[in-house]
């Protein structure tokens, strides 16, 4: 191994390092004592919390699992009216945080919500209360998270369905299956991986949601971690709670990981693909095709945009209060310099990993990227705490300044613990792109005589520039709609439109927080808008 | 790349060197008024103030874990036991001038700090469902009594204005009394605890239940329409009731806060107190959140007179006294099962 080797070994060493801090963290929680608290919890609420988590998990994988295959089968192998409308418009839910999608089902369901008034408006003075169906609690939380991350699961399975040929169901045909039994037999079955692949990343934000479950009150185990930490003190508890939900979305990884080594099976060579006509739909068929993706569009982003744009309509005070160039141009700063770190750091960590082919690495990147299933809050604290102890035993011995500052409450800060929550996605994302290249390219350019560093530069990056984009879009997403690691890093007078929207709903003025959810979701929609095109392409 | 992070790191240590004349705030207590409040501040002393919101427990850690470094100055939030687990800490500095001393009865601030609004806790009642004379002389220990059974809603345990209330009555009948108590308002319940104060107010307009526990300005705030034209006439079929007027008195709270041990600017923040105990200050904040006034001299909201002001408040029962059984009161809310 030459010395060129070494460097890439060492950044990509480093970068799992830096990323795995919060599970260090965490982990160390374990040679600590717990407080009473474990006990109190394990007489009266424990089980429930793991129930309730289970309830909440299964909910959402078996909702996001029908409403995400459906619509992907529906328009991956079907004519209707509009098909080729909500090819794109059904990615939008992605722009929805599950906080403000939560907001926005209180506001219209609620004892004298909207869907009072609009009753009242219809058919005069009523008790419209008990007819509306109250989607609080855990079926609120269910619905909110369902239609907020159902984008991953369709996502995933459409661009599977895209690369199997139409000889899949001229195959069920041919076999004398029914639709449905070609459905079931062969059209599911071949694209597991991708609907496995999409279920996990919906469990792991799941599990680590915060914002709507709080908002609703569910008792989950994110909820058993809060209560620890707010009530008790009990920081050690919290944290091994924590850890708990780490192991089980460590099993997803594994999960996810072997069936995206089945997915490389399965793939075919790009030059085997061959468009394929759609089969037409005709009569009842058609409009049921054309009603259910209509739903689901109508639900999953309408719903909340027509909720927020009716309160900013009749509160137009909040709007005009609004700093509105000084909230985008916070947000964008944040969603640069995160998506150029980001970006920047999982190329090298995964180019490290190539070059190296370090067995070690490839298991210390896995587990260092299992942080995505920590809950926001408790991965910035765990920072905090972690950068506070380096200060304290470190920094100090050798005389220097304190670092703190630099680290907590400010921009630089906010930037490092959004890498290290966001890294695998930007990781996992490079990495499949790193696998369509075969390694026999590599070798070919150091036969010509290129170096590692000039592979890197002039082979690898103009290959993997469509996944990048891809990438930084998706990161920007994610970064437009953090909440609890953005409240508690960033410096003073620094707001975006996720914390103003934030601290309005926490005293209990939605309808202020409308005008801030509305610009955040015209953001983010913006941003899927702009690459739907590769979103829907890979 | 180099360029960007070079400018980052310079851009954040930038941050490190405050300006002298400013007061940096972390707080808890979001209101967009208090922001507005602060601007008047700033132009009266030319003192800035920073400001940092968010969660409670979170901004704590924060403080805790900058430890001496800590750029903190003041810290604001709502609930007298949050404050009082904070103090307990060690996190305070004495926050008392002889202003503040003079302006907050002793019941409402300890040396570490002090109460800036006050709120009460008080029950809601359907006229239509109830009758007034079944209230009368009630106490929050009746709401324990068998007559209620499924007609109270109240919040969530985990809400920290409820462990508060559950605090001050284990400070006043013991904790073994207060979890029998606490297991006959589980009976009573017409739903498992969910929603904020406000939803538990419209449960009773809407006929879910009859009574209903919650704070004074969630009332005031639907009364005042910024909820709405539907929220405003369903905030009119409930009626406020104070209880234990016959003893102790109406549970009070507070919003407050206190001078941070490692404040750079102690004597700003403590400026920033006085003036937001000042008669001026104090106005604003009533007129914009319903909260009580602290001092004295000053009118509530016409909204939160009209619910009327010439209640018993409880003076016996120290709020300083909320955060030492809070936790207490967490632990017999849920072994009685309530959610």
């Amino acid at each position: 191994m030459g010395k060129k080797i070494n460097i890439w070994y060492f950044s990509s060493f480093l970068i799992s390092i830096v990323v795995a801090i919060p599970i260090v963290t965490v982990f160390s929680s374990f040679f600590e004592t717990t407080g009473n608290y474990s006990l109190i919890l394990k007489n009266t609420f424990l089980y429930d919390y793991i129930f309730n988590s289970f309830v909440l998990l299964t909910g959402v994988l078996i909702l996001t699992f029908i409403i995400g295959v459906g619509c992907a089968y529906l328009v991956s192998f079907y004519d209707f009216p509009g098909v080729n409308f909500f090819k794109w418009v059904l990615i939008l839910s992605f722009a929805v945080p599950a906080y403000i999608y939560a907001y926005s089902l209180t506001a219209f369901f609620e004892n004298y919500g909207t869907a009072f008034s609009i009753l009242k408006s219809l058919f005069g003075e009523g008790n419209y209360n008990i007819f509306i169906p109250k989607f609080d609690g855990m079926m609120g939380a269910i619905i909110s998270i369902s239609f907020s991350l159902f984008g991953y699961v369709y996502v995933l399975t459409r661009a599977s369905f895209h690369y199997q040929s139409q000889n899949l169901i001229e195959l069920g045909k041919n076999l004398g299956f029914s639709k449905k039994k070609s459905f079931f037999k062969i059209i599911l079955p071949s694209a597991r991986p991708a609907i496995v692949a999409g279920l996990s990343l919906v469990a792991m934000e799941t599990l680590s949601d915060f914002g709507a479950v709080s908002f609703f009150g569910i008792s989950t185990l994110t909820t058993g971690i809060y209560n620890a930490w707010i009530s008790f003190d009990d920081l050690t508890l919290a944290n091994r709670l924590s850890f708990y939900l780490l192991i089980f979305i460590l099993g997803l990884f594994v999960l996810e990981n072997l069936s995206r080594k089945k997915a490389q099976y399965h793939t075919p060579s790009k030059g085997g693909f061959k468009s394929k006509t759609l089969i037409k739909l005709k009569g009842l068929k058609s409009f049921f095709a054309f009603k259910f993706c209509a739903i689901i569009f109508f639900i999953s982003f309408l719903f909340p945009v027509l909720q927020m744009l009716y309160w900013t309509i009749i509160f137009p005070k909040h709007l005009i209060d609004l700093n509105l160039v000084e909230l985008f141009l916070n947000t964008i700063l944040l969603v640069i310099l995160s998506s150029i770190v980001l970006i920047s750091f999982a190329f090298i960590s995964n180019y490290g990993n190539r070059v190296s082919r370090s067995k070690f690495l490839e298991v210390l990147t896995t587990f260092s990227i299992s942080g995505y299933a920590i809950p926001g809050i408790i991965l910035a604290v765990a920072f905090i705490t972690f950068i506070s102890w380096f200060d304290n035993n470190i920094i100090d011995i050798f005389g220097f300044k304190t670092i703190k500052s630099i680290f907590i409450g400010s921009i630089f800060g906010l930037v490092i613990v959004y890498f290290i929550r966001f890294f695998s996605l930007a990781s996992n994302g490079i990495k499949s792109g790193y696998l369509k290249i075969s390694y026999s390219i590599d070798e070919s350019a150091y036969l010509l005589g290129y170096s590692k560093f000039k592979t890197f530069k002039n082979i690898h990056i103009p290959y993997l520039k469509n996944s990048m984009l891809l990438i930084g879009i998706l990161i920007s997403i994610e970064i437009i709609k953090e909440l609890p690691i953005t409240l508690i890093m960033r410096p003073f007078n620094f707001e975006t439109f996720a914390t103003t929207a934030y601290v309005f709903a926490s005293q209990d003025l939605l309808e202020a927080a409308a005008a801030p959810s509305l610009f955040l979701i015209l953001i983010a929609s913006l941003f899927i808008l702009i690459t739907s095109k590769y979103i829907l392409k890979d | 790349m180099k360029k960007i992070l070079f400018t980052i790191l310079a851009l954040s240590f930038f941050e490190t060197f405050a300006l002298a004349k400013e007061v940096n705030v972390f707080s808890a207590r979001h209101y967009d008024s208090d922001v507005q409040l602060y601007q008047k501040f700033t132009d009266k002393t030319g003192i800035k103030v920073n400001i940092i919101s968010g969660k409670d427990k979170a901004l704590q850690k924060r403080i805790t874990e900058e430890g001496t470094d800590s750029k903190a100055d003041l810290y604001i939030t709502a609930d007298a036991g949050r404050l009082g687990a904070f103090a307990s800490k060690g996190m305070f500095q004495n926050s008392l001038t002889p202003a503040i001393k003079a302006a907050v009865p002793s019941n409402f601030r300890t040396s570490k700090w002090t109460g800036i609004a006050k709120r009460a806790r008080i029950i809601y009642y359907s006229p239509e469902r109830v009758n007034a004379n079944d209230l009368n002389g009630m106490t929050y220990e009746d709401l324990a009594d068998s007559k209620w059974k499924g007609r109270i809603v109240i919040r969530k345990s985990n809400n920290i204005y409820n462990q508060s209330l559950v605090a001050s009555l284990i400070k006043n009948n013991g904790k073994k009394a207060t979890a029998e108590w606490a297991k006959g308002v589980v009976a009573n319940m017409a739903r498992d605890s969910k929603g904020n104060d406000r939803a538990q107010i419209l449960a009773v307009a809407a006929g879910e239940a009859d009574l209903a526990v919650a704070n004074t300005y969630y009332l005031a705030l639907m009364l005042s329409g910024k909820k709405g034209a539907e929220q405003q006439a369903a905030a009119k079929k409930v009626l406020p009731f104070f209880p234990n007027q016959g003893d102790r008195g109406t549970h009070m709270n507070i919003s407050g806060g206190g001078v941070l041990k490692n404040a750079p600017n102690p004597e700003n923040a403590k400026k920033l107190l006085e003036f937001l105990l000042t008669k001026e200050a104090q106005q604003h904040i009533v007129n914009n959140t319903f909260e009580y006034p602290m001092i004295d001299g000053v009118k509530p909201h016409p909204l939160v007179k009209q619910m009327g002001l010439g209640f018993k408040q409880d003076l016996e029962t120290k709020v300083a006294n909320y955060g030492k059984n809070q936790a207490a009161a967490l632990e017999l809310m849920l072994s009685a099962k309530w959610k």
